[in-house]
């Protein structure tokens, strides 16, 4: 049995559930790939816990951090250098002007010669070509099917499945707190702050929400599948973005009379984020906090992906995903 | 309404047939079916029909577009005949005291406002307005741009089909 070292980096609620998911699936994966995962070290900003042997995930994802007998201060940056590992889960919160803290570890993962499997979507924003020629120069793998679509295997299915296809277009609802709110207010006919308010009762809405309702979520994720799947070099001041903070309860209402629904759309050909007029029958009208992907490609003709776009268990998911596919080609 | 129709088949066994179908299905009136092939590998069909109106005649181009048919040129009693589209756009702003109807000119000068629907839930706030246009399918770009320029202009939010 082939062991595969990994450190999570970001233990906050995606990096535990992938600690979860990794304990839970640890041998179904044994007996499907002949790999054992072996998490040495998950790094958060107040410290570490360590342990080569193998981290004890069961414990750890459940306690309260700082309490573990491994826990130890040290520096993120400094244990993704020194510390021993196959794989570097980079799971923090990102922010999309600067792409830090998560762009410096993924830096330094590379530069040291470990894969990376990211659900952070900043540092790919920020700097998708650099760490991607990064990447190949040091003869290692960057993953990140987690950064869009949570759950949905798009950039996978893409890369494995879909390559000799030209794309022609490719449409999206990539954020869940947006579709929710929008699928409120034409189910409820409530305005947009109450329908905001109870997205974040809900805790799928963030108390700032305006990264998800003024559209950069969106366009950040257009940023990443249009440099992963249509080779472009763009950031996120390429794209025009409008976002649904001013869509009236009469728009909506409006929209459905005549056979419309209001939807986010991420357009990825044409670089651009905005509220649309979706057809009821569209395979885009997808309601709650669903996500959507629709390709126009050349050979296969129209495919649309429906699933969760977020939720940490989900997104757990791809992430897991991308680390098996590293760990079958150690 | 007589029509003539180019139609660029592929040079293969039933694709005339294939071509002729959705015409006469529909109810067209077939007068006319001439080809030239000497063009390599697609055939130049060109087919004088009549149908009762214009409904009839985007039965059957839409027929044709499913089937796949490329059609080069359609023509209705001698002159180029460009199908229309019908697309809804709805704004988000001071619609009616930003000039309505000159918002409505503007639209007009490319295709043809057919419906306004207007919600004000009180007079000093924004309204919502939904326009449904009918335009040739060839000025299309024109019409999304103008769109575009006018909400920019006037401060409108602008939602548009997909």
């Amino acid at each position: 049995m082939r062991e595969v070292s990994i450190i999570i980096v970001g233990f906050g609620k995606i990096g535990r559930a992938v600690a979860r998911t990794i304990a839970s699936k640890d041998s179904d994966i044994a007996g499907e790939f002949g790999v054992r995962l072996k998490v040495v070290g998950i790094c958060d900003m107040v410290g570490s816990v360590l342990d080569e042997g193998g981290i004890d995930l069961g414990k750890v994802a459940e306690k309260p951090w700082g309490k573990h007998k491994d826990f130890v201060g040290r520096k993120t940056i400094d244990v993704i250098r020194s510390l021993k590992a196959d794989i570097v889960v980079e799971a923090t919160p990102g922010n999309v002007s600067d792409g830090e803290p998560g762009l410096s570890h993924i830096k330094a993962a590379l530069e040291s010669g470990k894969n990376v499997v990211t659900s952070n979507k900043a540092p790919l924003v920020v700097a998708f070509r650099e760490l991607k020629s990064l990447a190949r120069r040091n003869g290692v793998d960057l993953r990140y099917e987690a950064t869009v679509g949570g759950a949905i295997p798009i950039i996978n299915l893409y890369e494995s499945e879909l390559k000799p296809n030209t794309i022609n277009s490719i449409l999206g609802v990539l954020n869940g707190t947006t579709n929710y709110i929008l699928t409120k207010m034409s189910e409820e006919g409530v305005e947009f702050d109450a329908a905001l308010k109870e997205a974040q009762n809900l805790g799928l809405a963030e108390p700032n929400p305006e990264y998800d309702v003024k559209g950069i979520d969106t366009a950040a994720k257009v940023v990443i599948l249009s440099n992963a799947l249509l080779g472009k070099n763009v950031s996120l001041k390429d794209v025009k973005i409008v976002g649904i903070d001013e869509i009236t309860p009469e728009a909506v209402d409006l929209a459905k009379e005549y056979g419309f629904e209001i939807k986010l759309i991420g357009d990825v050909k044409n670089l651009e984020v905005s509220p649309r007029l979706v057809p009821r029958e569209h395979p885009l009208n997808i309601p709650g906090n669903l996500n959507a992907i629709m390709l126009e490609t050349d050979i296969a003709g129209p495919l649309t992906l429906v699933g969760a776009g977020a939720g940490p268990k989900e997104t757990s998911s791809s992430i897991l995903s991308d680390i098996i596919a590293i760990a079958k080609k150690l | 309404m007589k029509v003539d129709l180019t139609l660029g088949l592929k040079d293969v066994p039933g694709m005339l047939v294939k071509a002729l179908a959705p015409i006469s299905d529909r109810g067209g009136n077939i007068l006319s079916v001439l080809h030239s092939r000497d063009s390599g590998e697609r055939v130049e069909v060109n087919i004088v029909f009549r149908v009762r109106d214009q409904s009839m005649l985007d039965e059957i181009l839409c027929s044709l577009e499913k089937n796949k048919i490329p059609v080069i040129n359609a023509e209705v009693e001698g002159k180029k005949y460009y199908r229309k589209k019908s697309l809804s756009f709805i704004f988000i702003g001071h619609v009616i005291d930003k000039d309505i109807q000159d918002t409505i000119d503007r639209i007009n000068a490319l295709g043809k406002v057919s419906d306004v629907d207007v919600r004000m839930p009180d007079p000093v706030e924004r309204s919502s307005v939904l326009l449904s246009v009918d335009v040739d399918e060839e000025k299309l770009p024109s019409l999304q741009s103008r769109v575009e320029s006018i909400c920019s202009k006037k401060e409108f939010i602008l939602i548009r089909e997909i």
